[in-house]
């Protein structure tokens, strides 16, 4: 049926097609299948009596809230330290750039001791905001501020790397046309690189969702102060809540889809309008 | 009128040369590529910093490097077109346009004005809601120049303003080039390194080759470029 | 298109292969499926690993149906080496255990796996490898024993322990009595009540507030807890760091620390809650000879001498 002149052409184009279909099956499965595993170990009845449970509902209500300060202090703060750290060269520049890439490397809990070590009670600095009554290991402050450590990179090099690629000729016109420096980096480059700003925002409140190690290190696990939502799975796994730890998993997953679906619609809705 | 003397130790090169355009006339810098031309226009507009130089533009300093007097970029009222326009994508022709009105703080009645004025005079007013990163090459070239102008600068500046453009386009940006170069009574510094353009735009004409003035006259008489620039 | 094959009806059958291929892997390996959520857990997988195993051997595949038959080996034995699951106070004692037992039998080295206690029954349960369990709790011994997974009559019990509190040696918090845990503004670590220290120190309090000191006491003491930590090491680690101003232990942890490292509260033994240790051999090691030998090492006057080096007092 197949003429022969296409039967030795194409034979290795099948093969190649063949080999690209397993590919992608066995990755989509390898990454779909644990997923889909979580759904199927709760029923929908248990899973929303589940969501009663108040060390289920603290843990939400926790993590989304640090997450979203988290979020708003790296996107705030980040930003215009990105914009001048790629504009402007200045002594020391080096170090800074392996210092936003260093906590990308560093285990969390090696993150965490280090804040610990350093804000704690008894810290090199902490010691001194104590004598005036402040603490903060043991706070959601301390969830916060381990959240920004393990997740600012994510945003810090996405926004450095898209802002060192923007055309310069862009701002130059902005500058020649009067504009100051805060109306370039809001109408202009910010405008101009906001898909790729989003996405490395997406990273950043997903590292920091997930945040474990750092967490419970520098802040401690205590059911609405500090048991994020990663903790709490952890600890109702282990063995005493075994509803608590999957359905807290189960809104992990949710959430993040979740998030992933709006950005896709986001960025979706900008490729239109361009 | 603008004056400048610049000197600026580059990689290959020492940009050394004098610049010297009426109100009202267009002086085209031409030479090869890597001979300084668009370095030049930086220099005025404020975006790079020369060695020594001393610009001055209607007797006005702008840069004075023995007097240590420097006017920052935002400060110098010029109208610099880059090449490629530069218009920017995600704003519409009219917020563009606008954009160093409000940069300037201007109430929000002139700056409406003015929009008007140039997308009239443009011919790109049915364009004024438009994205402008949907627009042809010509289309964003009458922008850019609409945007520069709508500051209501000293001097004009155009870095390549030609490259991309068909036929008809760049006969549109020339002429219209010309029309308000005369009209504002500015000068205007055109850099491009197309003989035939140069004598269609300007009046005067200045050959640059790795960073000096090689010849210069009216745009009529350009000789062969590499005829002057001994180039290989 | 002459062709009968088109790139995606291609890419289509390779899908259809890959899936065909993983359900068999399915239907082969599991045998049950899902029971009641009480006994078949999945393992907790921390997104990004807390302080914890010395060697991690936990479960690979990646379908997290548990069978209730034979634990799925998880990681293949070698001849000459035993995995010891291990409750995490133990970790100070466990080089020294580890050289000696390999010094009395020089063919065997030992591996272990430092966790708290309630993790270490959960990797059980769900199929991951270990030649012998050493237990903080009796009730998780119990569970996993009843649920067949230890060697009849192994489970034998090794070691006890009792409650501490311990205290940085700075002690700014001027803590000079079990009553001053309530006073206010103290910082208290305690282990997660799943951890059996946590279920031990909750003990103690409620008998300390029935005895002694009163249930206000308990109360005010319970709202001074500032974090619930997954193992008793990380109790510990806190309180030496100063970051917490007192910490409820077990009493080897203290005795087994360089002397300075903490200050001591002792609870009276009628109010202390004795923790049991016990060992035993599972049924699904490879290593049963092997196994065996390390038991009897522990339970011997050579395996008690270590851990009455540690602190822990005699079965």
């Amino acid at each position: 049926m197949i003429p022969d002149r296409f039967r030795l052409r194409n034979y290795r184009q099948k093969v190649t097609y063949l080999a690209a279909g397993i590919l992608i099956a066995a990755v989509t499965l390898y990454l779909a299948l644990p997923i889909v595993a979580l759904f199927l170990r709760m029923t929908p009845g248990l899973f929303f009596a589940t969501l009663n449970n108040p060390d289920v509902v603290s843990a939400l209500w926790l993590s989304l809230f640090t997450t979203c300060i988290t979020l708003t202090i790296v996107v705030l703060v980040g930003t215009p330290f990105a914009y001048f750290h790629s504009r402007y060269s200045y002594p020391g520049k080096m170090i800074v750039d392996t210092l936003i890439d260093l906590p990308l490397v560093l285990p969390p809990a090696v993150a965490g001791v280090a804040l610990l070590v350093l804000w704690g009670r008894v810290g090199i600095l902490g010691m001194y905001l104590n004598m005036y009554g402040i603490t903060i290991a043991f706070t959601t402050l301390a969830v916060i501020m381990a959240q920004i450590f393990v997740a600012s990179p994510f945003y810090l090099r996405q926004a450095k790397s898209l802002f060192e690629q923007l055309d310069p000729a862009y701002e130059q016109t902005a500058r020649t046309l009067g504009a100051s420096s805060l109306r370039i980096l809001t109408r202009v480059t910010v405008p101009m690189t906001a898909g790729g700003l989003i996405s490395g925002a997406v990273m950043t409140f997903g590292r920091a969702l997930g945040e474990f190690g750092a967490t419970i290190m520098f802040a401690g696990n205590l059911p609405g102060v500090t048991q994020t939502m990663p903790l709490a799975v952890y600890v109702g796994m282990e063995g005493t809540n075994i509803n608590v730890g999957l359905t807290i998993s189960i809104l992990l997953v949710i959430i993040s889809f979740g998030i992933m679906i709006a950005v896709r619609l986001i960025q979706r809705q900008e490729a239109k309008h361009a | 009128m603008l004056e400048a003397v610049i000197v600026k130790k580059l990689r290959d090169y020492t940009l050394d040369l004098e610049l010297s355009v009426k109100a009202g006339e267009v002086t085209v810098l031409m030479g090869v590529n890597g001979s300084g031309k668009s370095t030049t226009l930086n220099i005025i507009a404020g975006l790079l910093i020369p060695d020594t130089a001393s610009i001055t533009l209607n007797n006005e300093c702008l840069f004075k490097s023995t007097d240590n007097i420097d006017i920052p970029a935002e400060d110098r009222r010029i109208g610099y077109v880059l090449q490629n326009s530069a218009v920017f994508p995600h704003m519409s022709v009219r917020d563009n346009i606008a954009f160093g009105l409000r940069a300037r703080h201007l109430p929000r009645q002139v700056i409406a004005e003015r929009v008007a004025y140039w997308t009239e005079h443009m011919h790109i007013a049915d364009l004024i809601g438009v994205k402008a990163g949907n627009l042809s090459g010509g289309q964003k070239q009458r922008v850019a120049l609409a945007r520069a102008l709508a500051i209501e600068p000293a001097l004009l500046m155009l870095d390549e303003p030609f490259t991309g453009l068909d036929a008809d386009s760049t006969k549109v940006v020339k002429d219209l080039v010309r029309e308000f170069v005369k009209k504002l009574q500015i000068p205007c510094i055109t850099v491009t390194h197309r003989v035939v353009d140069s004598a269609d735009i300007g009046d005067f004409a200045c050959v640059l080759c790795q960073g000096k003035k090689e010849w210069e006259g009216h745009s009529g008489e350009i000789p062969e470029l590499c005829s002057v620039c001994h180039c290989t | 298109m002459k062709e009968t094959f088109t790139p995606t009806k291609l890419a289509l059958i390779g899908m259809i292969c890959c899936l065909l291929f993983v359900s068999a892997l399915f239907a082969g390996c599991t045998q049950s499926t899902t029971t009641s959520l009480a006994t078949a857990t999945p393992t907790a997988a921390p997104v990004t690993p807390a302080p914890t195993p010395v060697v991690v051997a936990t479960t690979a595949a990646p379908t997290t149906v548990a069978t209730t038959a034979t634990p799925k080996p998880s990681f293949t034995p070698s001849e000459n080496n035993i995995v010891v699951y291990t409750a995490a106070s133990l970790t100070g004692a466990s080089n020294t255990i580890g050289s000696s037992f390999n010094k009395a039998y020089p063919s065997t080295t030992v591996s272990f796996d430092l966790d708290g206690t309630q993790a270490l029954k959960t990797q059980i349960e769900n199929g991951a490898y270990a030649d012998n369990f050493i237990s903080a709790s009796n009730s998780y011994t119990n569970t996993l024993n009843n649920e067949g997974y230890f060697v009849a009559g192994s489970v034998q019990p090794l070691a006890t322990n009792y409650i501490i509190v311990i205290l940085p040696p700075a002690n700014t918090a001027n803590i000079q009595s079990l009553a001053d845990l309530a006073k206010p503004g103290v910082k208290i670590a305690m282990e997660q009540k799943a951890v059996p220290a946590g279920t031990a120190s909750l003990a103690v309090i409620a008998n300390l507030a029935n005895d002694t000191l009163s249930q206000s006491w308990a109360n005010a003491t319970m709202s001074n807890v500032v974090t619930y930590e997954t193992s008793e090491p990380a109790v510990a680690a806190k309180v030496a760091l100063g970051e917490v101003d007192a910490g409820f232990v077990y009493q080897s942890t203290a005795t087994a620390a360089p002397s300075g490292t903490y200050t001591t509260l002792t609870i009276p033994q009628k109010d202390n809650y004795l923790q049991t240790y016990t060992i035993a051999v599972l049924k699904g090691s490879k290593n049963q000879a092997a196994a065996a030998e390390f038991e009897q090492f522990m339970l011997s006057s050579a395996g008690q001498q270590i851990l009455a080096q540690y602190g822990f007092s005699a079965p």
